[in-house]
């Protein structure tokens, strides 16, 4: 998921008893708050011409308090939580729930420490008085043994539930996370149609301005060879449109790379990049550190990153050179093009939008670093999992 | 005749610019966008206007646009559009306000340089020129809904010649038939579509245009 709340990595258990302990605490607190708040604004609240001002005075108290369960959740049990603003309906719920299963926890601890001080007598009782039987002992550690066992999964349960209410109120539920995840995958599916549409109209571009016009302009040498009026004139014409033949297919090399440059599949994308800062205009340092094979979505996608913003540098920037580091790490391939040129690069600009396109479409992130004055960096995470 | 022209590949305007002089026309300018076009013209007052539909800064039809306008400003001007497919609103367009002076080629037919400049004559001397690519489409498209369906073989081969521009005689040429054969299957083709018997071919290609738009 890619912004969902992360499994946080377990906090050691000494720090997550403090945390249990300290959990109890705040639970008073809580229950302080409630009763003394309840008391002032009970009244205020029953009254329809108040109850909008009390609810939220109530509530804002509330959410103060809930901040320091917050932090104890975050400091004892590393806990991080997305941005989420809870509505205050949500805020006291949660506080209450809190509160409730806090003060239950502060009971429990209270039991075992009352079991563990009966333990103790028991044992010294043992060691100084011999008149207990077996079944006296056999029976005391059996029950102690129940009550204990019974203690502990009141404590864990009552933690877990610890867990889930400040995971409920902190972040995003399970269905929130569920539909923001869908608007993200209707916004890529619908920005990748797009940007299929752009690059079928560039090509269309490609041909219309590039080979075709060329293709007339040869077809008009040789109309213009055959009405030569002259043997000279008419070998002459000719050698221009031969030359222009070749052009053509030069050309036509050209615009079917750039459709889809053949390389990536034949010799992957270490030779397709060498092939992009072999045309490239400018200069291009290269940096490849790519151990694993990537999948070839990501392939493409890394190329086309390069590949357009090496293209973008070399047309508007006035970069003396353009800097290219692709570096992968098991889970990220991370592409980074950096330009000493002037900045300004438009985020919004169709190039750029295309390529933000394809790069969300495999989940990853495009940043545009390009302030006035540059130097402009572009940056592609693609996740390759 | 004297010729202006408007087309923003370099290499096609300098190819065009060429071929007009070794015919001995005078190019009075050559420009790549649909502005400069206006302003030459209203420069130097050519004969003929020969002009790409898809120019700078949006490849549109800044082009066909700066057409209609010279139209509109100086009929007597003769315009030629070139256009990279066959756009029945574009030639529409063109053609609404008559059908005298005017030409909508399919840019592949510079290639072809005897019809191009056979073309640009035509439109110099009062006629029209329409792309028989064009032609042949706005017939396909109009088959399936009306009475061209009741034209013999031979009627549609004259119509379409006749949609290009062509006079009777070069009809008659065209398709190696006496004068008078032409104009019997004319007749026949009017009497087919009910337009009005006309002399001047242009408002023929006009009527026929557009009783193939409708």
């Amino acid at each position: 998921m890619s912004d969902g709340v992360k499994e946080p990595v377990a906090a050691p258990f000494l720090l997550r008893v403090a945390g249990v302990l300290i959990g109890c605490l705040t639970a008073l607190l809580g229950l302080g708050y409630f009763v003394v708040a309840g008391a002032a604004l009970g009244a205020f609240l029953l009254w329809p011409r108040t109850r909008g001002r009390a609810h939220a005075l109530l509530a804002s108290g509330a959410r103060r308090l809930t901040g320091v369960e917050r932090w104890r959740r975050s400091l004892f049990f590393h806990d991080t939580f997305p941005e989420h603003r809870a509505s205050d309906q949500q805020i006291l719920r949660y506080l209450a729930a809190r509160t409730y299963s806090g003060l239950l926890c502060a009971v429990v601890v209270g039991l075992v420490d009352f079991g563990a001080v009966l333990a103790g007598i028991f044992a010294v009782s043992l060691t100084t008085r011999a008149s207990m039987t077996w079944v006296d002992v056999l029976s005391q550690v059996v029950l102690g043994g129940t009550l204990l066992f019974l203690a502990v999964q009141g404590l864990r349960a009552l933690t877990d539930q610890d867990a889930r209410l400040a995971s409920e109120c902190f972040g995003p539920s399970e269905r929130e996370l569920l539909q923001r995840r869908i608007d993200e995958l209707a916004t890529s599916r619908a920005a990748v149609v797009q940007a299929v549409d752009v690059e079928r109209r560039r090509v269309e571009r490609d041909l219309h301005d590039g080979v075709q016009q060329r293709l007339v302009a040869l077809a008009m040498l040789l109309g213009r060879a055959r009405r030569g009026r002259t043997p000279e004139r008419a070998d002459a014409l000719l050698e221009q449109a031969h030359k222009e033949a070749q052009e053509v297919l030069t050309e036509l090399r050209e615009v079917a790379w750039r459709v889809y440059p053949t390389a990536l599949d034949s010799l992957g994308l270490r030779e397709a990049l060498g092939g992009v800062s072999e045309r490239s205009a400018l200069p291009v340092r290269m940096e490849y550190d790519v151990p694993d094979p990537l999948p070839p979505a990501v392939e493409t996608a890394a190329y086309f990153v390069v590949s357009e913003t090496v293209t973008n540098a070399a047309k508007h920037s006035l970069a003396d050179e353009v800097h290219v580091a692709v570096r992968g790490s098991g889970t990220t391939l991370t592409v980074v093009v950096r330009d000493t040129g002037a900045g300004g690069a438009d985020p919004a600009g169709s190039g750029l939008t295309g390529l933000h396109s394809r790069v969300a479409a495999l989940d990853g992130t495009l940043r545009v670093d390009s302030p006035l004055g540059g130097p402009t960096t572009i940056t592609a995470e693609l996740p390759c999992a | 005749m004297r010729v202006i022209l408007a087309e923003d590949s370099t290499l096609l305007r300098e190819g065009l610019v060429r071929l007009l002089a070794e015919e001995g026309h005078e190019v009075l300018a050559a420009v790549g966008d649909a502005d400069a076009l206006l302003r030459e013209v209203e420069a130097h007052a050519p004969d003929v206007v020969v002009t790409d539909i898809r120019m700078p800064p949006d490849h549109t039809d800044e082009g066909l646009r700066a057409a209609v306008r010279i139209r509109e400003l100086r009929p007597e001007i003769g315009v030629v559009v070139l256009s990279q497919y066959v756009e029945r609103n574009y030639a529409a367009q063109l053609l609404t306000s008559s059908a005298e002076r005017v030409g909508y080629l399919l840019k592949d037919r510079v290639a072809q340089v005897e019809e191009f400049l056979d073309a640009l004559e035509r439109v110099h001397a009062g006629g029209a020129a329409i792309d028989p690519e064009v032609v042949r489409q706005l017939l396909i498209r109009t088959t399936h809904s009306d009475p061209l369906t009741r034209l013999t073989p031979r009627e549609r081969t004259v119509l379409e010649a006749l949609a290009e521009g062509h006079t009777n005689a070069a009809i008659g040429e065209k398709l190696h038939i006496s004068l008078s054969a032409v104009e019997k299957n004319l007749n026949a083709i009017f009497d087919k579509l009910g337009l009005h018997r006309t002399t001047g071919y242009s408002r023929r290609v006009l009527a026929v245009l557009r009783y193939l738009e409708s």
